[in-house]
Formats: C-alpha cells, structure tokens, sequence
C-alpha cells in the first residue's frame, strides 16, 4: 500500500487547487479523478469569469483549467486519471479502481474536492431520450464539439441555465424558451440579458408539464404555476422541441465522506447532503477536509479558494508550515472568498428579493420577469450616461462581485467605487478613446460603447459579439432591442478582432440615432 | 440521525395519475411503486433501497436519490431534509466483481 502525505480526490477547479498549495511546500500529493481528462467542469466553461483579478476574472473558465494544470505539473502534483475511488474510511485509507484492479492507499490527510450531480426533476416524459441536464449539453458541445439538439427547451434560469442556454445559441442551436417555476430570475442579470436580446424568451412562473414524443421527445408542454406552484389552468403553451436541458441545481457528490464516518447534514441552503466542516473545510474527522462543491454549491472560483484553504490547511495539519504561516495565508484566502460572497446573489442572500442596489437604485424588476432591462427602468443605472462622441454605456444593473472594466480602461473612464460589488460609472471629464477594452473585459457582455449622434441623423453602437459567422464591414440588418425583436435598420461598420480581446469580437453597427440607447444587438438580414 | 416514530398515522395509498412514472431508471422503479413501499412501512430511505432496489442499478443513485427521498418524504409529511439518507458504502461507483475481487496493495 502506497503512502502519501495527501491523498485529493478530484482533480477539478477546488482539488487542484488543494493539491498545487500542498505540493508547492514540499508535500508529496496525489490526486485521483475518475475522468479521463483533468479540471472538473472547467474545460466545459468557456464564458469569462466574473471577480477581480485574484480571482482570474474574464479568464475563460478552460483557461483557467490549463494553467492549474501547468501550475500542478510544475511543483510536481501526481495526477492519476481514470481512477475511481470507491471507498474512503475513517483511517483515511483510500480504495481506488484503476484500469482492471483495485489498488489501496493510506494518506496521511485526505482532501475530498469530489464535485456535484446535476438534479432532475420528474414529469410525464422526462425519461424521453432528448431530455438531459444542461451539464451533459455542455459537456457534448464544448467537449466533444456536438449540438446536443436543434431546437431546445432550457428549464432552470440560474447561472447555469442561463449560461447554457448563451453557448447553445453559440453552437448554432435554437432555444424557443427558458422556463423556471421560480417567480424571477435567479442567475446574474447580465447572463439573462445577453440571452434576452438573441430574442429568447422567458417564462417565469412556468414549469413543465408535459414532455411528448414515444421514442424520442418531439415537443414540450409548459404551464403557468401559481405563487404555490400549482398548475394554472388553461395555461398551457406548446413548443416543438428536441431536447430539453434542465438546469436545476447541483447536489453535492458528499457519500466518500459520509463512509469515512464524518458528521453530515441536509442543508438545503448549501444543496443537501454535506460534511460538517470548520470555516477551512476540515471536517469531524481529523485530518480529512471537504473542498468546493462537495461542502456546499457555490461556483468555481470560490472552490478554487476553498481547496487552497484545506492545501494550507493540510501544510499546517503536517507540520510543514507554522501556525503563524498558516494563519497569514488563510487570512489573506479569507479575504479573498469574503469578497467573491458579496452583493445580490452571495450565499447569504439566496432567496430574498432584493428591491433595491447598494446605491439605493431601484432594481429593474424586468430584468428579474423577463431576462432585459426595459428601456424606461435603464437610464437610472450609474453606468447608463448621455455624453457627446464615443462614450462607454454599461448597462450593469445589479450589485456582483466583479471589476475587470475598471482596470480595462487605459484613460480611467470606469470606476466601480470603493466596494468591488458597486456599479461602475463613468468618471467626469473622462475621455474615451473608442479601444474598446472595456466592451472585451466585460465578462456580463454588458458594456456598449455608443455615439448617440454622427451628425447624420445615424448613432454607432459597438457590442460585443461571441458567434459566428462574423458579419463584415457593409452587412445590412437589423439593429435587435433587448428582448430581441426587430427595431431599425442597421449596417455594419467595423469589425474588430484583436487577441487582447479574447474572442470577444466588437462589432460596431450603425443605426438610426433614435436607436442609440435602444439597439444592443445585431442581426444580418 | 433523525428518528422515525412509526406510530404516526400516515393514511391509506391513494392512487395518483402519475403513479406509472418512472424515477429509478436503472432499476426502473415507479413513483406508485415507491409510494406504495411507504404505505407497506418503508419509512427509512435504507429500507426502501433494499426493498426496491432504488439507486442500486448502474447510476448508483446519482439522479434518483433525491426525487426518491422527496416522493418518501411527501408520503410521510416530512421535510426531505429530515431523512437520514441510505447508507454510504465502498463501492461508491458501480464495479465489476472481477475488478473487486482483484486488489493489489
């Protein structure tokens, strides 16, 4: 039976992360992943991360997987893949399947970073090939280069969904509707918004019905639910789908720890079954830690921070580090996840409604029914200004922990304020140069640079554009609004693609000047 | 550990019109079957595993797990959160016997 100082297992965004921060004070580490490929679910992300700099923001999430890999090769992190653990016990003594055999390890700590499920939920057909979860349909177009479907159903708006549903309409597919039976939006208003103005529509208060078909599903029933959930009558609407992804929260994948004996609880404010942990993650077990997911469904970057809690942790644990060591880098990691658990949708605030901004600015409750902000609610927004020339619009209306704008812009037009969750608003005399950095940076996709008046009774507005094909320079169209419908005419001025930029294409488009503040996206005729 | 006091009156099986709905797909177990297993006094997610076989089958319980405890619970009247759920052990993910039974140390 092999020996190690500390045994991870999974080797996603969190475990990684554990590992690097063991490995690099000297710790000898090895990581087991029952997946062929490395990373968790990072390599299925390729939308830019939100946060600030500690917290690699607009790094596309499969960026952020390869350089945790490049960064645990490096100080020597032993990553097994296809290797399945299928037993951990109280001694911390680990059973893993690899290849034909089971093989024993002891670790002298054990960090368990083993992720979540999807959760379904059941209706008549559910079980129809064509419904599946949104993390397989991820998983089929940005793994394997796939279209899960033609034509979908998206049932779930948080994050998720709403991410999803956005690389769907990437990967060429129609989504006829994002459905949740939850009242508003629960995902970033800035997700929903970039899926609004591709001119998919929601249907909040909605829940599924019906899915149809007898070998394979060929449609879709919803209906409206009442503020219990109970079906509305004669509310039906019907959609010819293929598939239907379902996006409805995560259960932690808890059932190694609970076979090592550690204390669990069903805590539905963190998704179900989780390990009792310390704020560090260590469990009632001594010497075993829980890390991302598996503790309590959060997001990548703040399981990132978690598994580096538990590898310095671990560092401690062993005697590597001392305690003052310890205490320094735990608190700086502190900090670190104490900002990314701020504004609107921190872990603390899950289920409230939240009426008003930190700024005290009234929320755009379109926004939370519909997936856009209307045009009468979105000129109260701080970053929302009239100026003459070329001038930045940030349509970013709802308090997240995120500021890559600000440091996007060379001249200092952005600030976000003192508190990483503030709005961003365009500093007085400012002096916009048109680079267009800052449409780039914005991982929300919400930043717009707008000249109200050419002088020619026409406006330009410069949108960040993430599909192909790219129109070209002369491309007539239409100018969409933010719910996606048909609003003017509009032409193509320029296009740029530059690498700093990332993929985040900016295409500027001229439209008639009473549409400057109205047209956010582009559609070729 | 949640304690359940089986002295509580839960009524009669009352059919519903979704009863024929699979929610164990690998071992392809019905919501009725389940709600009925509650009704012949499988009141403990590990009682009602050993007596259907759900989350035994390929998925180990991956997908069916909670809408199980969730169709328990409702018969019961009880939060799903006051469930203790099935016991966890080795091994986690499904494996053939001639793997298991080839250890190497």
């Amino acid at each position: 039976m092999d020996r190690y100082e500390v045994i991870v297992v999974g080797a996603g965004p969190s475990g990684l992360s554990a590992a690097i921060e063991a490995a690099k004070r000297g710790l000898n580490v090895i990581v087991f992943d029952e997946n062929d490929k490395p990373g968790g679910q990072l390599f299925k992300q390729i939308h830019k991360f939100f946060g600030s700099k500690e917290h690699h923001a607009k790094i596309r999430g499969f960026h952020i997987g390869e350089e945790l890999l490049a960064e645990a090769a490096e100080v020597g992190v032993e990553v097994v893949l296809g290797a399945t653990v299928i037993g951990l016990y109280s001694d911390k003594e680990v059973s893993v399947r690899i290849g034909e055999e089971i093989k024993h390890y002891k670790g002298d700590t054990v960090i368990v970073a083993t992720g979540a499920a999807e959760n379904m939920v059941t209706f008549p057909g559910w079980t129809l090939p064509g419904v599946i979860g949104a993390g397989a349909a991820q998983t089929m177009m940005n793994i394997h280069g796939i279209q899960p479907g033609k034509k979908i159903l998206m049932l779930g708006s948080g994050n998720v969904g709403l991410v999803v549903s956005f690389q769907l309409l990437q990967a060429g597919c129609e989504v006829v509707a994002l459905v949740d039976a939850a009242p508003k939006i629960g995902g970033y208003g800035v997700h929903a918004a970039k899926v609004a103005r591709c001119g998919v529509p929601f249907y909040l208060s909605h829940t599924i019905k019906e899915a149809h078909g007898t070998d394979q599903l060929t449609g879709v029933t919803i209906n409206e639910v009442d503020e219990k959930f109970r079906p509305i009558e004669g509310t039906e609407k019907y959609f010819e789908v293929d598939t239907i992804c379902m996006a409805v929260g995560l259960s932690p994948m808890s059932q190694l720890l609970k076979m090592a004996g550690c204390e669990m609880e069903d805590n539905p404010k963190r998704g179900g079954q989780v390990p009792i942990v310390d704020e560090y993650g260590e469990t009632s077990v001594s010497g075993v830690f829980a890390a991302g997911d598996v503790s309590g469904i959060e997001e990548a970057s703040s399981a990132m921070i978690e598994g580096k809690m538990a590898g310095v942790c671990v560092c401690g644990y062993l005697g590597y580090i001392t305690d003052e060591e310890k205490d320094a880098e735990l608190l700086k990691l502190e900090k670190d996840l104490e900002s990314l658990r701020q504004g609107m949708f921190a872990p603390k605030n899950r289920g409230k409604l939240i009426e008003k901004t930190e700024e005290g600015i009234d929320i755009s409750m379109n926004l939370l029914k519909k997936g856009y902000v209307a045009d009468d609610e979105i000129e109260r927004f701080p970053g929302v200004v009239h100026k003459v020339g070329v001038h930045p619009v940030m349509e970013c209306t709802q308090n997240i922990p995120c500021n890559p704008c600000q440091d996007a812009c060379s001249k200092g037009c952005i600030s976000i304020g003192n508190n990483i969750t503030c709005l961003p608003f365009i500093k007085e005399d400012s002096n916009c140069i048109n680079c267009g950095m800052c449409v780039a940076s914005c991982s929300g996709q919400a930043i717009f640079l707008v000249d109200e008046d050419c002088g020619d009774g026409t406006a330009t507005v410069t949108l960040p554009y993430e599909f192909l094909p790219l129109p070209e320079v002369g491309d007539k169209g239409y100018g969409l609004s933010r719910n996606g419908e048909k609003i003017c005419d509009a032409e193509i001025v320029s296009v740029k693609s530059v690498k700093a930029f990332d993929h985040t294409n900016l295409v500027t488009m001229k439209v008639p000047k009473e549409y400057a503040m109205k047209a956010r996206f582009f559609k070729c005729s | 550990m949640s304690v359940i006091d089986r002295s509580v009156d839960i009524g009669g099986f009352v059919p519903q019109p979704d009863d024929d709905m699979l929610i164990c797909r690998c071992e392809e177990i019905t919501k009725g079957e389940i709600r009925k297993a509650v009704h012949a006094g499988m009141w403990t997610m590990t009682e009602i595993r050993r007596y259907l076989r759900t989350g035994m089958g390929l998925c180990q319980g991956q997908t069916c797990s909670r809408l199980v405890k969730g169709i328990v619970a409702r018969e019961l009247g009880v939060s799903p959160a006051e469930l203790e759920p099935a016991t966890a052990r080795s091994p986690m993910r499904p494996t053939e016997m001639k793997v298991l039974g080839k250890e190497v140390s």
